[in-house]
């Protein structure tokens, strides 16, 4: 078991810099989700951390061993691929068995580990297969049970559920989140999908262009986001944003349009010079009657989704969406009155992008 | 209406695919039924050297397994074929192994690398005669360089069949090498990924992974040269003729001669159905063995 420290890793192919100085420290046992979009540099972060791929400048740190040089078999560290890297021409027991040999471990050790492993995976009936007799989600247990078996001081991820479907990838899901509460080893995984990053991670690093947006618990990434970008990434749908400037007690949007402001949200954009980018969730507008101090918008697309309803509008010509009840059975062209909860708004720098407090 | 007057009726698509296919049938018949099934029946006639004919039976057949002319032609075949085969499967696999490693060896080397199987076998022998020529030629002036005796090479009734075997190496282990670079280059880089973290060495890799990856490309490389070796003929012909002796007498050099300088054309096309009885033998036993290293 073991932590993870990255530090001023900087990762250059040629002249492009990938990751321009990037520190990191992942605590033992901790669970840890990088996410971003395609070409933020998480997998190659990931890499850096396997050995896969050198390090252009900085230090890596697994345990207290500083492992820049180290090559990847001696960091004691297990991957699972997104395409699970299976050795097609072996059975599952000798895929899982492999490291192990190689190691010089003797038949029985191997035996009992690779059964052990795949008690705890429920892949004992496909030990005789080989991969291609397998479906996506059995390959992707014969990939985790690979990396069990070696019992590594830190588990890595690299889109691991990317080929997977829907319901598969929720199950999967589950099922490494379970797994991890019960190996009790750091666990590293690269996802674009927020939801996994939300429902997986202890912590997640949120990660554009090769630098940290935020890293901090799912929580606190949700309900605090850092900027604009960790707001409108995390999230499903996207943050609601609208530049605002603040004139007399109402905020004006950038076609002239006005809604009520409440006092705090009002002192905070008159510390920001008055004016700044409001961001709200979807799920923290309410619908209030009309006469009440709601923004009234009108109704432009119904999407229910069964335990919600998704109703899309316009404020001040920028589009925007709301998760309302569906018993209110919203309907399209109808006209409503939303009020963004006071406490749920969020504030950000409209050059900088970065939260206002 | 007019829809259901112009609906195509089960019976005019059936009357259509056989005019449409008609002509590519006739064309199949004519180019490859044709010449087989016209084999097969000289194959039962013996011809008089008035061009008589008389059927014969089993005949040139049963005149087949007596001759020992013909259990000569096997050996000198299948050990020609095992000889060429296993060395041009080796250099082509290490060819291959080279180029797709060394990315940076510029095109014109690469192109070089893989031209001989380019070149007509006409010239391949008659290069390679040159060459090996025991009097004049650059292979013995080498050896005598290096303090070594010299050779009769293709004069040689010992080193007859390594040497064209060699030469038959020279020229398609290139080939061999291109099917099995391409096999290399379909091989998923994750799985190397994979192995380098689970701690496989060089050489564990090439022999627990590359190698089991490639045995499907191995075997296709196999079955295409096994064809063209059971059937070997041209550099023999150009360089040896059979000789020395009947020392490379292959079964395809021994029913040419039967066939066209001693004019006996039914036990020729005899000599060569069961020659193609042994190649699709081969063939057959190859292509299962590539469904069984299929991954």
């Amino acid at each position: 078991m073991a932590a993870i420290s990255i530090r001023n890793v900087v990762k250059r192919y040629g002249n492009l810099t990938v990751v321009p100085d990037l520190s990191l420290e992942i605590a033992d046992h901790e669970f840890v989700v990088f996410v971003g979009p395609s070409g933020c540099g998480k997998s190659t972060l990931l890499r850096i951390i396997a050995g896969l791929e050198p390090i252009t400048s900085g230090d890596l740190f697994i345990g207290d061993k500083r492992v820049n040089g180290v090559p990847a078999a001696q960091r004691d560290i297990a991957m699972v691929f997104q395409d699970y890297a299976l050795y097609p021409h072996m059975r599952v027991y000798d895929n899982m068995a492999f490291a192990l040999e190689l190691r010089g471990m003797s038949r029985p050790e191997i035996d009992a580990r690779v059964r052990q492993a795949a008690a705890l995976l429920h892949i004992e009936a496909y030990l005789d297969r080989k991969p291609k007799e397998l479906s996506g989600g059995q390959r992707q247990r014969v990939a985790m049970g690979r990396a069990i078996v070696r019992n590594p001081k830190v588990f890595l991820f690299d889109e691991p559920l990317s080929n997977l479907d829907a319901k598969l990838r929720a199950q999967v899901r589950a099922e490494i989140k379970s797994l991890s509460q019960q190996l009790k080893t750091t666990m590293v995984f690269v996802t674009h999908d927020q939801i996994e990053a939300m429902t997986m991670a202890d912590k997640i690093v949120v990660l554009q262009g090769g630098i940290v947006q935020q890293y901090d618990t799912p929580e606190a990434v949700y309900e605090r986001p850092a900027n604009q970008f960790v707001a409108g990434f995390i999230g499903s749908p996207t943050m609601n944003f609208f530049p605002v400037e603040l004139r007399g007690e109402v905020a004006t949007f950038l076609n002239g349009a006005t809604a009520p402001l409440d006092a705090a949200l009002r002192a905070r954009l008159k510390s920001a010079a008055g004016s700044g980018v409001v961001g709200v969730r979807p799920e923290h507008f309410e619908v209030v009657p009309s006469g009440a101090s709601g923004i009234a918008v009108q109704i432009k697309l119904v999407e229910p989704l069964g335990s919600d309803t998704l109703i899309h509008f316009e404020i001040a010509a920028t589009p925007a969406i709301a998760r309302v009840d569906p018993s209110l059975k919203p309907k399209v062209g109808e006209r409503v009155f939303l009020l963004p909860k006071a406490d749920k708004i969020h504030l950000f720098d409209a050059a900088t992008g970065r939260i206002l407090p | 209406m007019a829809y259901a007057a112009n609906a195509v009726t089960p019976d005019r698509q059936r009357a259509e695919l056989v005019a449409l296919s008609a002509p590519a049938v006739a064309f199949t018949l004519a180019m490859i039924a044709f010449p087989v099934v016209y084999t097969v029946w000289l194959g039962f006639h013996a011809f008089s050297s008035t061009g008589t004919q008389s059927f014969v039976g089993l005949g040139n057949y049963s005149k087949l397994v007596a001759d020992n002319e013909f259990w000569h032609g096997l050996w000198v075949t299948l050990a020609l074929y095992v000889l060429s085969l296993v060395l041009q499967l080796l250099l082509g696999t290490w060819l291959a192994l080279l180029l797709f490693h060394a990315k940076r060896l510029p095109g014109v080397v690469r192109s070089l690398f893989i031209s001989p199987f380019m070149m007509p076998p006409v010239v391949a022998g008659l290069m390679w005669l040159v060459i090996l020529d025991p009097s004049i030629g650059a292979a013995n002036y080498i050896l005598q360089r290096m303090g070594l005796p010299p050779s009769d090479w293709l004069a040689s009734p010992i080193w007859v069949i390594p040497t064209v075997a060699m030469i038959d190496t020279w020229q398609w282990a290139p080939y061999v090498a291109l099917i099995i670079l391409g096999g290399l280059q379909s091989l998923p880089p994750s799985v190397y990924e994979a192995a380098q973290i689970d701690g496989a060495s060089a050489f564990k890799t090439f022999r627990r992974i590359t190698l089991p990856l490639l045995l499907p490309t191995i075997v296709t490389a196999t079955i295409l040269r096994s064809v063209d070796l059971l059937r070997f003929f041209d550099i023999i012909y150009i360089t040896t003729q059979g000789g020395p002796g009947n020392a490379s007498n292959t079964l395809n050099i021994y029913g040419f001669r039967v066939g066209f300088e001693f004019f006996n054309i039914g036990y020729a096309s005899a000599l060569m159905l069961t020659l193609t009885a042994i190649v699709f033998g081969v063939v057959l036993a190859f292509n299962r063995l590539r469904g069984a290293v299929a991954w």
